[in-house]
Parts: structure tokens; sequence; C-alpha cells
């Protein structure tokens, strides 16, 4: 199985308000259809880890190859396509656009993509609510869902385009159990089936242990992976 | 391709969450787009009204004769050595006729030039009109009424009479209708006139006239030529002016200078001649054209406003949008397409209420009675107007939308993120 992803000596620092090194040299790889999950105390910078690997932040030294390409050279333009085709995202607030319904979140990727027409898309966003069980509510307002089922939507937006991997920051930090159990399952469906990446930043230690890998940041730093 | 870009969407789910400000925004640009619809095409039609009427009323083109005034001295001419000083004081103008000389030769020729519709001789004089005891100083114009008629349309503005009677009575005088209501003269009344060489006459009035010019109704008399020749003791081919009536009057400054080289006599055309109101017009278009970029500015503000409460409040929206592969321009779109949508429905009900506000305006009777005198306003609505309107709209709506469009693609989707 090839990587996904690989840094090589990767290290980021901020500079206000004061100096501060966030990552420290760090070599990591995710591999294709792996479900990793990145853990550590709050200030390890497993969130600018994840921030950093899904091309959202640019601003780091070393490099980072993604499906075999140098990040460090592309574009804006090229990073925003990359996500849009081949990342998939679910914060941990849902994040969608609360005036839109359910169905035209789904689309929203999609139709950026704009590689299919846009009855095929809706079709395909269809079977994704399908697959989250939310087909019923497809044409409700996204805000009058429940939180679960919103953060579901999220993850039916995540796939519309059929990533190769899903980032997930905190994506059960607002849930209650029955909501994480269910999310945890939903991801573990998609890498079993669709032999999908999956990382996961998390500090639910039930939710990591449960993962294929766990990767342990402390001080910007990987202690164990 | 546009039709599938969400961009649109995203933008109207905006304005529409935001009701209210984004009417207010919208008023902003409808007003502005209105005041100057209807400013412009009063101002404009106001303007044009002008011109037609002194286009009726002033020859296109002038031809007459100035006596020199600075005239030199014999003495100055004897002694023309720059080192030489000659003084002669009190020197007065000399007594010359400003006649022009074979004046009826230079019309006959006028007359057979193509470019020419018609051809009138003029002289003219200061005159006091008596009627009874009441007196008033003004000026009669000594004219070959039916000439005058092909020149200044004199028929179209009659009241009452008959310009032909100017010729079939030998006495026959024709008044401006201010100067007949100042006098209290009526129709076939008896009118003394006196020249300022101390001539009277005993006329007749045979019409009353109304040019629209209120300056020139109050003190304008038309008497036939020869009774003008009377009045100033000359011989009958003593005339003063030749005025020309061009088929394009638009060519009136350049034969004025051919004229002038050729028959040796002083020309002026209708735009010389009324300089001065012109350089109004301009001082007036200017301030209609500041009234709509200033109302223009101040909407520009208010779209500017709108959007920058927008960015703030949808920052989620944008943050996702970004990370789910939103190029910065795309997120540019969606808010200059706010400001553009604003532009557009603000700009078309502006146009509207314009053009509704001229309708209104034009059918109330005014009775305006200054510089000219009208019954009712009248206004361009030239489709120029609305165009320019319009599009400068759109354009001062695109500028105010700018800034805060390109401030939301630069923002950061992390930090938006990590803030919540």
């Amino acid at each position: 199985m090839g990587n996904i992803i690989e840094t090589k000596i990767l290290s980021k620092s901020f500079h206000d308000p004061v100096e501060f090194q966030a990552l420290k040299n760090i070599n990591v790889s995710i591999k294709q259809g792996e479900f990793a999950s990145i853990v550590g105390s709050s200030g390890s910078g497993k969130s600018t880890l994840l921030y950093v690997l899904s091309t959202l932040d640019t601003d780091y030294t070393g490099h980072i190859f993604f499906d075999g390409d140098d990040l460090s050279l592309k574009s804006k333009n090229d990073l925003a396509a990359i996500r849009n085709e081949k990342i998939g995202f679910v914060f941990q607030f849902h994040y969608l656009l609360t005036e839109f319904t359910v169905l035209e979140n789904v689309c929203l990727p999609a139709l950026k993509r704009a590689k299919y027409s846009e009855a095929e898309i809706r079709e395909r966003a269809y079977q994704k609510l399908e697959l989250l069980g939310l087909a019923d509510q497809a044409l409700k307002k996204a805000n009058k869902l429940s939180g679960g089922q919103q953060q579901r939507v999220a993850i039916a937006r995540a796939l519309i385009n059929e990533p190769k991997i899903i980032f997930g920051d905190e994506p059960t930090g607002n849930l209650d159990s029955k909501n994480s159990q269910n999310v945890f399952e939903i991801f573990k469906e998609l890498k079993e089936k669709f032999n999908q990446s999956i990382v996961v930043v998390t500090h639910d230690q039930h939710f990591a242990e449960r993962t294929d890998r766990i990767i342990t940041l402390s001080d910007g730093e990987v202690i164990s992976q | 391709m546009f039709k599938k870009s969400p961009v649109i969407k995203i933008a109207l789910t905006h304005l529409l969450a935001k009701k209210r400000q984004t009417i207010v925004a919208m008023l902003g640009v409808t007003f502005g787009i209105a005041i100057f619809i209807f400013q412009a095409g009063l101002m404009s039609g106001f303007q044009a009204y002008f011109i037609d009427e002194t286009v009726n009323t002033t020859a296109n083109i002038r031809i007459y004769n100035e006596a020199e005034k600075n005239r030199k001295s014999i003495l100055a001419k004897l002694y023309a050595d720059e080192n030489k000083w000659v003084v002669v004081q009190n020197q007065k103008p000399k007594d010359e006729l400003t006649k022009i000389k074979n004046g009826y030769q230079i019309i006959a020729a006028l007359e057979k030039d193509p470019r020419v519709l018609g051809v009138s001789p003029f002289l003219g004089s200061q005159a006091i009109f008596k009627v009874g005891i009441a007196q008033i100083a003004g000026r009669v114009s000594g004219v070959d009424i039916i000439k005058e008629n092909v020149l200044f349309d004199v028929s179209k503005n009659m009241r009452q009479g008959d310009i032909t009677k100017l010729q079939t009575i030998p006495n026959g005088i024709i008044l401006g209708d201010g100067l007949a209501e100042l006098l209290g003269a009526k129709m076939n009344d008896n009118i003394s006139i006196t020249s300022p060489l101390g001539v009277t006459l005993e006329m007749k009035i045979v019409g009353i006239n109304h040019s629209g010019l209120t300056e020139v109704d109050k003190s304008r008399a038309y008497i036939n030529i020869r009774n003008a020749q009377k009045l100033l003791k000359v011989d009958g081919s003593y005339i003063t002016d030749i005025n020309i009536k061009l088929k394009d009057f638009n060519q009136a400054e350049a034969l004025a200078k051919f004229y002038h080289q050729k028959f040796g006599f002083k020309t002026v055309d209708w735009k010389e001649a009324n300089a001065s109101v012109f350089s109004v017009f301009k001082i007036q278009n200017m301030v209609t054209y500041l009234i709509i970029v200033s109302i223009l500015i101040v909407s520009g503000f208010g779209i500017f406003n709108i959007l920058m409460m927008i960015i703030y409040e949808k920052m989620p929206d944008i943050a996702i949008l970004k990370a789910i592969g939103y190029k910065d321009s795309d997120i540019k779109k969606i808010f200059l397409a706010e400001s553009l949508i604003i532009g557009m429905l603000g700009g078309l009900l502006g146009l509207v209420i314009g053009f509704v506000l001229q309708k209104i305006v034009g059918s109330i009777k005014m009775d305006i009675k200054g510089f000219v005198s009208m019954e009712y306003l009248r206004f361009n609505s030239s489709i120029g107007f609305y165009i320019f309107a319009y599009f400068f709209g759109l354009l001062a709506t695109t500028i105010a939308g700018y800034i805060p469009a390109r401030k939301a693609a630069k923002m950061d989707a992390i930090d938006i993120i990590r803030s919540k």
C-alpha cells in the first residue's frame, strides 16, 4: 500500500505574539486506507499538524508529499483544487451553510468541481445521504437538523467528491457519546468499504484507541506513532 | 458553467438574510440614479428648448458693419515712428455710417448660395413707444416681414393679427406681447413711435407677437423696413444688418468666416452671439454630474457597510467554502455579485422612478416666465442618460463592493476555524 501523505522534516513556527515553534521536525506518513488518530494534550500542536497536512496552512518549512506531489511547490489555487478533489473535511462544528438545504450543502464541493452535470451531482449527493441514513432529511434546511445529524451531513459533504483522504478536526468534540459512536462507525465503514484514508485529531481517548494507529504529539514533536 | 456555480445563490441568500439593510443600500443607488435622470432630463430639456428658441430668434449668421471706435488720430498716422510721442485729447468718433454698402446686392448673392435657406435685411433703431400718456423705450426692427418669417417663423408666434398686414398696411406695426401689455395697447390701436433723431411716426397695431424670450417680447416691435428708414432719415438702400438662415445651422461658424472674407463686413454666428448662455449651460451640466457622483459615493458607502457586516457574520461560510476547495477568486465573486445585485436592482428602480418623476412633473402646468417662458417643464428623456446613469451606478457599486470582496477573499480559513 502506498502512502497518501508523507512529511519530511516538517516544522512550523508562530511569530506572533512571541516566537514559538509549534511543530518540530515531523516525519510521519499515512497509508492509503489507514484510519489514524492524532492525540496529544492541548497546545501539543495536533490541530496545527492537521491543518498543515490538509493544505489549509501553507506557512511551514520542510516537505509534505501528498499523493506523490510536493505541496510546497503548489500555488494557492492548485491547493484549492487538491482540497476540492482529493480531501474531505469534518470539523468540530459542522460549518453547514444554514440557509441552504441539506442536499445543497452536500452538493457544494461537487458543484465547484463541476465534473458531473447538476442532475448527476444531486443523484450522487442522495447516495451519500442514504449511506449516512439522512436521505429523508435531504430537502430540509440545514439548521433544522439535530447536532448529530448536522455532523453526518458534514461527513456526506466531505464524501461527495470521493476524496482520497478525510481529515477530521475533533469531529466528535461537540457530540454526545451515542452520536460519537455513530460517527466512529461511519468512519470505520468508509475505511473498510471504500479503502478511504482517515486522519482524525481527537482528545477522546476512547475514540483514538479504536483506530488503526495513534500518533501522539507533545510540544510539537511526535513521541509515538 | 455559470449556472452550475452556486456563487449567485450564496450571494442571494446573504442578501435575503439581511433584507432591511439590503433595501436601504439599494435605495441609495435608486435615489442617486432617479435624481440624476430627473435633473439631467430637466437641464438638458430646458437647454434644448432654449437653444431652439434662440436658434429661432437669433440669425444663424448676422452680417453687420461696425463703426471703428478706436480710430487712430491723423497725427498718429503721420508720425508713426515709435520714438515720437503724439497726444490728441478728446477725440470723438467719426460720424460714420454703419450702413452695409450694396446690402441688397449682397442679399441677392446670398440667396443664390445653395447652403442658404433664407436672407433677411434688417434696420433697427431705438424708439420711444407712446400710447396716450404711456411711454416705453424699446427697439423697432425694420424688416421685410415675408423674408423675416422664413428666418424666424414669426407667423407661428403671432398671438393676434397677421404678418402680411405689415406689408399691406403702410403704417402697420407688430408689438411684442409684453410690450403691448406694458403699454395697455390692443389690436388696431394707434401708437406713435419716436426715433432718437426726433422723427415721429403714427402707427397702427396689426399684430401681437410672442417669441418666448421674455426680454425680447417686452421691448421689440416689427415695422416695415421703409418706415425704419424714415425714422432714421436714410435712403431706401440703407440697411445695417443682413440675417441669414442656413440649411444646416451647425455650419454657421465656418460660413460666418467665409462670408466675412467674401464681403468684408463683420459676421457673427449664433453660437458666438449666445456664448455667455452656453457657458452657463456648461456650469449647469457640471453641477448635474457632481450631484450624481456625490449621491452615488454616499450609496457606495452604504453598500460597503452592508457587505462588511455580511462578511463578518458569514466568516464560517467563507472558511468552509475555502476548505472544500473554493478559490479566493470564487469568494471574491460572491461578494462582488452581492454588490452588483444591489446596484442592478437599485439602479433599475432608479431609472423607473426617474422616468415616472419626469412624466409627473412634466404634466404639471407651471407657466414659467423668466429667462424664457413656457407652460410646462420640458424633459429630455434621451436613452443616453438612462444608459449613462445605469452604468455609472454599476461602476460605483462595483468599486464599493470590491474592497470588502477582496477582504473576504484574503481571509484565512485557519484563523476563522481556530477562533471558533
